[in-house]
Formats: structure tokens, C-alpha cells, sequence
């Protein structure tokens, strides 16, 4: 209620949004940003004949100051994170080791990593054809439209992996695409996008998707095929008495798994191998979460 | 509401806490169609007793919510000017528990009429409570 200077643009009112709503996560301080973009936007269209400042004071009056506002998300956020059950809550990483076998989270990990390669191949490809046929076209006059369209395109794909990432590692990612600057000529627009460092880190994240995409995929693989074959192989050899594990090298390695209780130790290794495979598609799922985060999140 | 005092405030704000979902949850009801936000914030207002006692950018988050409950539904669509708006609708459990809220929130308003009743009334005259108790 008592900010000294009211906010006499959308920007301006966005910018102290974002300031009120510091420490916030990031995905928070976006919808915030959003649903204030939207409604302050929304009432600009209704007032045609009004200028901005008159409509925004206004809309500060009716909407709520940027203070007012960053704490009714806050409360909300709190109220939500409380008494529902939300995948950010904490108890299942208190089941020890095996207790990952339940737990959602790593089973998300897991179809991300797999998910990672086509994904990751076009980004890259999305990202590097981009590039390559902006700045040759800027010799030509469409060479604006597309640079706008190019960055428009790398914003869309941003938000869609930021929802990828929010379904299948549960951190939480902005639920609107960013704000767009309206009503300005071409150029601004451009040089807006391009002054914004989210617009660089977004397309080095796109880019790097493409070797991690490669790593996570065949970790998962590998994750995925390692257990089954060393369950399955054991259990069929179990059944039909018959022995498909040759270890030529090493004669007493050999010779263990010709026994019933070798085969049975290979399937409890293969057993625990599920729960290693499940704990380190957490970590993974973990880690690039916050790279997404500190990358595709416009703060 | 320029010289209210933060007590007031802090009381307005917890007991708007619960009402804007019911309120919110009402609106849509009776439009009987998806809205969107600015739309919802314009027919909030236009539902009379809101005004400014209810901060239009205060829904934005009881709608969030609301839709994280699952009793409203949500999508987002492209507007030819600004910014993409959300549009939502209200669900058949939101309906259900818009029924159950409003015969709570009638309960509530009567118990604490009651209750103001019988302090206007003044001290020992208010047998209204123990009725309702």
C-alpha cells in the first residue's frame, strides 16, 4: 500500500511484481508475472481511450499493489504446498535405499532420460538451423520477420521442455510462456529478445540438450536392458538347466554360474541393480532439473 | 478502505481466505462456460458485495489453486492481442463442492449472525447461541 512511486507501466508494474516476489521459486515468480500480464494487458484493451499511466493507476487500485499481490501468491503457495499432497513433499525421501522402488519421481527420471534423445536431437537441430539461416538472411529484408519468428520459436520450445521437465522431474516450471513486449515496432522487439540473457541461455540450453540427451539415453538404456538381462538370463537358465553365462577367462567365475545358487546370486545382483538404476535416474532427473530451471526460467 | 487498520486487514484477509474459492467457484457456475481471468475479475466485481473488498489480482492465485484441487479445469489459448489468457471451467467436482460450500457457508453465516445478534443484545440476553451450539 505505500510503494512511494506507483508503477506507471505494465513493465514497470512487472518489474516490482518480480522485486516483491524475490525468493520466491521460479515457476511462482512467472505465473505471478503472467496472471499480472494478462489482467493489466486485459485492462488496457478495455480503456482504449485512457493512456497507460491513467489505466495502470487505475489498476493498482482494483488489482492490488505489487506488494499485495506477491503476498497473496506466497499465502497461496504455502497453502497448497500444506495440507495437499503435492510431488514436492518430502516423506518419500525417507524410506531409505529401496524405498525409491515407489517412488514416482524416479520412475519420471527414467522415461525423461529416455525421452532425452529424440528430444535433444531436435532441439539441436531446431537450434543450429535457426542460427545458421538468421544471420545470412539478415541481408535480406525477410530477414527480421524470421529472426522474430526464430526467437518466438525458441521461447515456444523453451516452455514446452519446461513442462516436459515439470511433469517428468517435478521442479516447478513457469505454467505460461513469458511476457511478451506488444505494440512496439519490429525492431525493438528483436533488440529486446536479444538483450535478454534468457533468450541466450534458453538456445544454450536447446544446444546442450543434444550431448546430454545422448548420455541420459543410454545410461537409461543401459539402466533398463542391464537388470532384465541379468534377471531374465538367470531365471532362464534356472528353468531350463542350462547354462548361456560363459566367463572363458576366469574358470571359477565360469564354473559359479553353472550353479543354482550362482544364478540365484546373479539375479538378486541384477535385483539390486533395479534400485541403483531407479536411485541414480533420480540424481540425474535432479540435477538437470535445476539446470533446466536456472536456464529456461526467465526471472 | 484507505485508514483500516492492520488488525482489520489481517481479518478481511483470512476470511477471504476461504470465500474467494466459493465465490470464484460460483461465478463460473453460473456462467456456465470457460472465462478467463480478466473476464472472472470483471464479474466478480459485477457480483456487487466484491468491489474493492476483494482485490481482483487476488483470484488469479485462488484460480491457480482451484485448478491444481481439480475442482476447475484450465487451458491456455492464444489472444490475438497481449498475452495468452487462461480460460477456465468449472468441473463436476467443483460443482459438487460448490454445493456442499454453499450449505456450509450458510451454517457459518447464520452461527455467526447469531452470535452478533446476541452480543448486540448485550451479555445474558443472547440464548440464540446456545440454540445454534
Amino acid at each position: 500500500m505505500k510503494s512511494d512511486a506507483a508503477p506507471a507501466t505494465v513493465r514497470a508494474y512487472l518489474d516490482e511484481l518480480r522485486n516483491a516476489l524475490k525468493g520466491a521459486s521460479p515457476g511462482l515468480i512467472s505465473d505471478a508475472l503472467a496472471d499480472a500480464e494478462e489482467h493489466l494487458q486485459g485492462e488496457i484493451a478495455a480503456n482504449p481511450n485512457k493512456t497507460e499511466a491513467e489505466v495502470l493507476a487505475t489498476a493498482i487500485e482494483t488489482y492490488g499493489t505489487p506488494q499485495e499481490i506477491a503476498e497473496e501468491y506466497r499465502s497461496m503457495e504455502a497453502a497448497i504446498a500444506g495440507p495437499f499432497p503435492k510431488p514436492e513433499q518430502k516423506p518419500q525421501n525417507h524410506k531409505g535405499f529401496f524405498g525409491v522402488i515407489s517412488d514416482p519421481r524416479a520412475y519420471g527420471a527414467l522415461m525423461f532420460m529416455l525421452l532425452a534423445l529424440p528430444t535433444g536431437i531436435f532441439y539441436f537441430v531446431w537450434a543450429v538451423v535457426g542460427i545458421s539461416l538468421t544471420i545470412p538472411f539478415f541481408l535480406f529484408i525477410f530477414g527480421i520477420p524470421f529472426a522474430l519468428l526464430f526467437l518466438g520459436s525458441v521461447r515456444i520450445l523453451s516452455h514446452v521442455e519446461g513442462r516436459i521437465v515439470e511433469g517428468l522431474l517435478g521442479v516447478r516450471m513457469p505454467r505460461r510462456l513469458p511476457a511478451q513486449s506488444t505494440g512496439e515496432t519490429i525492431w525493438a522487439r528483436i533488440g529486446e529478445a536479444l538483450a535478454d540473457i534468457r533468450t541466450w541461455s534458453s538456445l544454450l540450453y536447446l544446444l546442450l540438450r543434444l550431448p546430454l540427451g545422448i548420455i541420459y539415453f543410454t545410461l537409461g538404456v543401459v539402466g533398463i536392458v542391464l537388470p532384465i538381462a541379468l534377471i531374465g538370463g538367470a531365471l532362464f537358465d534356472l528353468i531350463t538347466g542350462e547354462s548361456h553365462v560363459h566367463f572363458s577367462d576366469v574358470p571359477w567365475l565360469n564354473h559359479l554360474f553353472h550353479t543354482a545358487p550362482g544364478l540365484v546370486l546373479l539375479m538378486t545382483l541384477g535385483a539390486f541393480l533395479v534400485f541403483v538404476v531407479l536411485h541414480m535416474a533420480k540424481g540425474i532427473g535432479w540435477l538437470h532439473g535445476h539446470l533446466a530451471e536456472s536456464l529456461l526460467v526467465r526471472l | 478502505m484507505a485508514d483500516e487498520s492492520p488488525h482489520t486487514r489481517k481479518f478481511r484477509k483470512e476470511l477471504m481466505a476461504g470465500l474467494s474459492s466459493l465465490v470464484l467457484l460460483a461465478v463460473l457456475a453460473r456462467a456456465g462456460r470457460e472465462m478467463y481471468g480478466y473476464e472472472i475479475a470483471k464479474a466478480v466485481k459485477a457480483e456487487g458485495e466484491g468491489g474493492l473488498i476483494f482485490k481482483q489480482g487476488a483470484i488469479y492465485p485462488v484460480l491457480r489453486s482451484l485448478d491444481a484441487l481439480g475442482l476447475l479445469s484450465s487451458r491456455v489459448e492464444a489472444s490475438a492481442f497481449g498475452p495468452p489468457r487462461r480460460y477456465y471451467g468449472i468441473t463436476d467436482e467443483g460443482k459438487r463442492a460448490l454445493s456442499e460450500w454453499q450449505g456450509a457457508w450458510k451454517d457459518m453465516r447464520e452461527f455467526v449472525d447469531d452470535a452478533l445478534a446476541a452480543h448486540l443484545a448485550g451479555p445474558g440476553q443472547g440464548p440464540a447461541m446456545e440454540h445454534h451450539a
